[in-house]
């Protein structure tokens, strides 16, 4: 018998069977098959079960699509929570036309978003507490391994404090925060303080992700601090400052950048 | 094409896929309406670069995983309907497996498996792809199927079953 030019791994085996090979790769799977009986007994096992698979799944596309499931009409359905920001452009001037009075009544119907109400918070927390001196954190910078345990347990989030030196800032410490938004299983927040040598605060606001909210990105201005607000499928992040904004940008960006990065190298945040 | 028309051609597979995970073909609807419903939603805040299917994938695995999770706080039992046992093909010829072993041995499977396995095998999407939706890198991908592969065999007995016959 001649030797095979290429090994068979295991990865071949399964994209034979789910047909993801070139043709020229399955040629040479299948005549190493031929030469090991027991594998492709396993082998003609595994496309039984996918045949049993598609079998029970059978692709839908013949049927009709109900008229919820059609892009056209949910996109027109005026749903106070699916609103896209054209139309709460739209509907913002209909509100300042309409005047404050009626635009108050208007507004009960529109719950804010949830990243909406995580941004408030962090902003409510960093007014709060960068006015603060000897209380301004619960767990000082010095105790450094205390603090990210600690926060990374009751957020249940690896939290390492991102490295914000080379913008000139020093962590100051951080606290636990009940987290705000109204979800059921969002968790307490974590917040980060540092300070620069103007005395400049930015804080960081850090939850476990929300359900289902994937990647987003928002910035906003607020009772003139800065917020930027990002989320993966692991955490949503706030940085809330009021620094000039070149400068605010390139921490958020830092900040960014050191808590989207997995420990296996690859970058959480996809688009 | 217009990304309303784009987020349609991609309904079929979403539904398929999502009747495949929740069992039950309304349940599996409303998925899929919730999942378009944020993908419209979010279009003018996040403009996916990638394709938009796989982008779609992604919202409605993520929202699967969430409500899995709140059921499981929540106690909740869902059940099956009947859409699930209906065979497409006529009668359990020999060599085929029978379709309801094969139903009971899913449901048994671990989450991540089933929805790693289906994913590929339903929506024939390459191990590079089904990374991306699932975000988990392409080893877990592949090691996920084996397992899922493996664990199917011993669930539906065909692994046993000639050994078993013997017993009597």
């Amino acid at each position: 018998m001649t030797p095979l030019p290429t090994p068979v791994s295991e990865d071949d085996l399964h994209a034979y069977v789910d047909g993801l090979l070139p043709p020229a790769r399955v040629a040479e799977v299948e005549t190493w098959l031929a030469a090991h009986s027991d594998k492709a007994a396993e082998i003609a096992l595994w496309q039984r079960q996918n045949e049993a698979l598609t079998a029970l799944f059978p692709p839908v596309a013949a049927e009709t699509v109900p008229d919820r499931l059609k892009p056209r009409q949910l996109a027109r359905r005026p749903r106070g929570l699916t609103l896209n920001w054209p139309q709460l452009a739209a509907a913002a001037l209909v509100l300042l036309a309409l005047g404050a009075g009626a635009g108050w009544a208007l507004r009960t119907f529109e719950r804010p978003s949830e990243s909406d109400s995580l941004i408030a918070s962090a902003v409510t927390a960093h007014s709060l507490y960068v006015k603060e001196n000897r209380h301004a954190v619960e767990v000082v910078a010095a105790d450094r391994d205390h603090l990210v345990s600690w926060l990374s347990n009751r957020v249940a989030r690896p939290i390492t404090p991102p490295d914000l030196a080379a913008e000139g800032f020093d962590l100051v410490g951080g606290r636990l925060l009940p987290g705000d938004y109204d979800a059921d299983d969002n968790g307490p927040a974590a917040q980060l303080m540092y300070q620069n040598a103007a005395n400049d605060r930015v804080t960081v606001y850090i939850t476990a992700a929300l359900p289902a909210d994937g990647n987003a990105y928002q910035f906003v201005t607020r009772a003139n601090l800065d917020a930027f607000y990002w989320s993966n499928d692991r955490i949503t992040c706030t940085v809330v400052g009021s620094l000039p904004e070149t400068e605010m940008k390139a921490v958020a960006k830092k900040i960014y950048t050191q808590l989207t990065w997995r420990p296996d190298g690859t970058e959480s945040t996809r688009s | 094409m217009d990304f309303l028309d784009e987020i349609e051609t991609c309904v079929p597979a979403l539904r398929r896929y999502a009747r495949a995970l929740t069992r039950n073909a309304d349940r599996a609807d409303d998925l899929v309406q919730d999942c378009l419903e944020r993908a419209i939603r979010k279009r003018g805040l996040f403009r996916p670069t990638g394709p938009v299917q796989a982008w779609l994938f992604r919202i409605l695995v993520n929202l699967w995983r969430n409500s899995l999770r709140s059921e499981r706080r929540r106690g909740e039992h869902v059940a099956y309907d009947a859409l699930v046992v209906e065979p497409s093909i006529p009668a359990p010829q020999p060599g085929r497996l029978a379709l309801g072993e094969m139903n009971r041995a899913l449901d048994r499977l671990p989450d991540d498996q089933r929805e790693t396995l289906l994913l590929v095998v339903l929506e024939g999407v390459s191990y590079e792809e089904a990374a991306t939706i699932l975000g988990i890198p392409i080893g877990t991908v592949m090691s996920r199927l084996s397992r899922a592969r493996t664990a199917l065999r011993t669930l539906t007995g065909i692994g046993d079953e000639p050994r078993l016959r013997t017993v009597k």
